[in-house]
């Protein structure tokens, strides 16, 4: 059987301390200015109700994904479970999905000249059995990652404990990352 | 601003810039064009050489434009060098494969109507006649008058000025690109640019050879076309605006925001349809054949499509809701 994966983020536990977002940096040699991970925060409120928010800004790995569909070499291609990759070799750099993709996720890799965005970090981790390297990094487990058909898994435990949200769900892309919204603070 | 996540810019909803405009543009004028001296050609004994200026205008411009838009595209991607692979790879779901599948069977097409039309200028007395002496054959061999392929090549015609239409609405986080009436407005813009281009190439390029009746057959096409081009722009902001949500607001904001409302009101409506039709009703009242006007009348018709493409894609990746 293969993997169903899913990433959860949750907003009650973050912080905000990007060590995530510089981690994936590392990991993947992001050129500066460019981002495959961003975990936004916004000061919510009326002072001295205040509260932050955070949003994270990366691929969802879509089951029906938009930047695969209208992609016109396959360079945008799901794998046997599902994640969406990026065949650089194929890649003309058409720009069509980075257009097509709801949540931004994309960008042109100015060193290489070809598409990017986040793969989960498949080939250097999650093939070889390890966290992607955003979630091993979260020091305040505000990530969980697993496979949904493991009955013992975290992901699958919280995500049936929990509600979840998944970003810009009317859009029926069924997006692998969820987010767990904030109880506290501000909303609005 | 100082982000503490990082820089923002890569985040920017305007992801095409202008040479995918003028490509649409190109595009669109080509398939117009195509269309344009097909349907002169198949007016009652305009079927034999020699050629009216007008049909030899539209079969010129129709693989002329096509191939220029195609470079410019080709030298838009980041990768130009690697083009080929999109010939290689077809992902049927994708427009732009549909779209490259269409160019595989219409560009070709049109080059061969236009060694039709030009038969003696490129075989015999043109610079490249010895050049082209062997396809000369294949040429004959086709004929003056091929049904099939004349009426292929307007089916593809069509196709194509479809296809600009439907690379951009299958967008769906781009309201203004997703709406099942711009491939229509598309066709017609393209109809028009056509019509308008073929008309001014003829009358500066070929004049002699070109008949004042099938010149004014175009021109009261282009007058039928223009408006319908108003009521499609006008049914595609109205539908938009009882649609909802995000829509409505694109909707309001696209008409009425900073410079993409003025390259509407001012380019595309004010340059594009009301001048044109300001002429017909005025300098070309009853028809009347006055060649500064008509050339006039083209130009600002052929203005207002080019600010359409570059409205649409523009406002469209600016207004997103």
């Amino acid at each position: 059987m293969g993997k169903a994966y899913r990433l959860l983020y949750d907003e009650n536990a973050c912080i905000g301390c990007q060590a995530c977002s510089v981690a994936c940096r590392v990991e993947h040699g992001v050129p500066e200015d460019f981002f495959r991970l961003q975990v936004r925060m916004e000061l919510k409120g009326v002072f001295p109700r205040l509260g932050m928010s955070y949003e994270r800004m990366a691929c969802v790995m879509c089951e029906d994904a938009p930047c695969v569909s209208v992609c016109p070499t396959f360079a945008s291609f799901q794998d046997k479970d599902g994640l969406v990759h990026i065949d650089e070799r194929v890649c003309i750099t058409c720009k069509y999905c980075i257009l097509a993709c709801p949540y931004h996720a994309r960008f042109v890799n100015p060193l290489k000249n070809v598409v990017e965005k986040c793969d989960f970090c498949y080939e250097s981790r999650v093939s070889k059995a390890l966290l992607p390297v955003c979630v091993s990094i979260c020091p305040t487990e505000a990530l969980m990652f697993g496979d949904m058909n493991e009955r013992d898994s975290l992901v699958y435990e919280t995500s049936h404990k929990e509600a979840l949200i998944f970003p810009k769900a009317h859009l029926k892309t069924k997006p692998k990352v969820a987010f767990l919204p904030k109880r506290k603070g501000m909303k609005s | 601003m100082n982000h503490i996540a990082g820089s923002l810019e890569q985040y920017s909803t305007l992801i095409w810039h202008w040479p995918i405009a003028v490509y649409l543009f190109l595009a669109g004028l080509s398939a117009g064009a195509a269309m344009t001296s097909l349907m002169v050609k198949w007016i009652e004994g305009n079927n034999k050489a020699p050629w009216d200026g007008l049909i030899k205008a539209g079969a010129l411009l129709a693989p002329l434009t096509i191939c220029l838009g195609l470079f410019l595209l080709i030298f838009d991607l980041t990768r130009p060098l690697h083009f080929w692979k999109l010939l290689i790879h077809y992902n049927f779901s994708s427009v732009m494969t549909l779209g490259v599948l269409g160019l595989f069977i219409y560009t070709p097409l049109s080059f061969i109507y236009a060694a039709i039309k030009f038969k003696p200028w490129l075989f015999e007395t043109g610079p490249f006649a010895g050049l082209l002496k062997p396809f000369k054959g294949i040429i004959d061999s086709i004929g003056d008058n091929p049904a099939w392929l004349e009426r292929t090549l307007f089916l593809f015609a069509v196709i194509i000025g479809i296809y600009t239409g439907f690379l951009l609405s299958a967008m769906y986080s781009y309201p203004l690109f997703n709406t099942p009436l711009l491939p229509i407005l598309f066709l017609a813009s393209g109809l028009s640019s056509g019509v308008a281009a073929s008309i001014l190439f003829g009358l500066l390029f070929f004049k002699s050879e070109v008949n004042q009746k099938n010149a004014k057959y175009l021109l009261e096409l282009d007058l039928r076309v223009v408006p319908m081009e108003l009521l499609l722009l006008f049914a595609l902001f109205v539908g938009m605006y009882f649609q909802g949500g995000d829509k409505t607001l694109v909707a309001i904001q696209a008409l009425t925001t900073g410079v993409w409302a003025y390259v509407f009101w001012v380019g595309v409506i004010g340059i594009g349809i009301a001048t044109p039709l300001l002429i017909a009703v005025t300098a070309l009242k009853h028809h009347a054949y006055r060649v500064g006007y008509i050339l006039l009348n083209s130009v600002v018709v052929l203005v207002g499509v080019v600010f359409l493409r570059l409205y649409i894609l523009y406002a469209g990746q600016t207004f997103i809701g």
